[in-house]
């Protein structure tokens, strides 16, 4: 009885409101929020891989991880058939995608798109690639004692670098560097053939040798 | 250390930092809705129990509470006899509207026939409601102005003041 009473109520006040302007079922009408369909209308198979391809680029509200054609669960079925509908009726894909934005916002696109603070989605990262090389070449430039981008020896403080047949001040090094030369080139004496000249150093060296 | 160095990094490091302290201060799960100042989505839905559909622009010059729900939703549940209260203290200013999500018609109707109903409560066919107004999951109320413009939606169960607070809301903006 008291069911009964409660079934009574509930339809008693939808039929209160209802009664005042009685209307039939309508769900809300996708040409209110984006127009009207300015695509071709899809039917057949067509219709069922853009339909598919669409819903590929909406996210799932409920599962969030997976687009709207990967997602098993109730709501992304019903925007899959939403998706399917407006396919069918001549929507197309960016007068869809924008509908569902509207409501849920650029969250639903999986894919950012391109406007606005989104640039940097697309650009930070290359523009971060081209930063940080940028950097790392200024760095390795300016750090004395490095190999410098022309694959030259590395500098000491500034004064000028040794020749290569240039031998140190020292007598003692200077027997041994010709010795090493002799075994490694096979130059007799340790004397380049093309620099019969280079007996002596070039350049005073620094300190006293021991 | 390199002044230039320095004011480099700095500059790279204070808005990461701002960046993540914002967002760290934020709810994940939270998506604010562009739908809020806009235009409700009209629609017009048969109710449970039945009689005649119920449609949106029939309760212009009324605020309205348009609650999401289902029954397997345990806050759903526990907000329940808050907008039943709430509905009618409210009666006179604002009109309460129940659209069931994800459920059966079977499953909901009695559901409400075991707690009770003081609004009604209608089948979202093919939840092409639930779409249009964006909802991510139940509950979720959203406040609708005298003309018919969202005013806030809100996540989660309302507590009476809650309500009370975005119903106020509802019913002082202008258009």
């Amino acid at each position: 009885m008291r069911r009964l009473a409660l079934v009574g109520l509930i339809a008693g006040l939808a039929a209160g409101l209802g009664a005042q302007e009685p209307t039939e079922v309508t769900a809300p009408d996708p040409r209110s929020a984006v127009g009207a369909p300015s695509g071709r209308a899809l039917s057949g198979s067509a219709l069922d891989a853009e339909s598919d391809r669409v819903a590929g680029l909406l996210r799932c509200p409920v599962c969030q991880g997976l687009s709207v054609a990967d997602s098993p669960t109730g709501m992304a079925v019903k925007m899959r058939q939403q998706v399917h509908e407006m396919v069918g009726a001549g929507y197309d894909e960016e007068q869809i995608l924008s509908y569902f934005e509207r409501s849920y916002g650029e969250f639903v696109r999986l894919e950012p798109p391109l406007r606005g603070v989104n640039w940097l989605v697309w650009a930070g990262p290359v523009g971060g690639l081209l930063l940080g090389a940028f950097a790392i070449r200024r760095a390795l430039r300016s750090r004395p004692g490095t190999v410098g981008s022309a694959g030259e020896p590395p500098s000491d403080a500034g004064e000028p670098l040794p020749g290569p047949d240039s031998l140190p001040a020292d007598e003692s090094l200077a027997a041994y560097v010709l010795s090493v030369r002799e075994r490694a080139y096979g130059w007799p004496g340790g004397i380049s053939p093309s620099r019969p000249d280079t007996l002596a150093p070039p350049r005073k060296a620094e300190g006293s040798a021991s | 250390m390199n002044r230039r160095v320095l004011i480099a990094g700095t500059a790279l490091v204070v808005p990461l930092v701002a960046i993540l302290l914002v967002g760290l201060g934020r709810d994940p799960h939270v998506v604010r809705s562009p739908l809020i100042g806009r235009a409700a989505p009209s629609f017009s839905l048969r109710p449970l129990g039945g009689g005649p559909p119920i449609s949106l622009e029939s309760l212009k010059g009324r605020a309205v509470a348009l609650n999401f729900w289902a029954t397997w939703c345990v806050p759903c549940v526990q907000e329940h006899e808050v907008l039943a209260g709430a509905a009618r203290t409210w009666g006179a200013k604002a009109q309460f509207l129940g659209v069931v999500y994800e459920d059966q018609e079977d499953t909901a109707l009695d559901y409400l026939r075991r707690k009770g109903s003081a609004y009604p409560s209608l089948f979202d066919e093919g939840g092409k409601a639930a779409i249009a107004y964006g909802v991510f999951g139940v509950p979720e109320t959203f406040f609708i102005s005298p003309e018919g413009r969202i005013v806030e939606k809100f996540v989660g169960p309302l507590t009476p003041s809650e309500l009370s607070a975005n119903l106020g809301k509802a019913l002082e903006a202008t258009p």
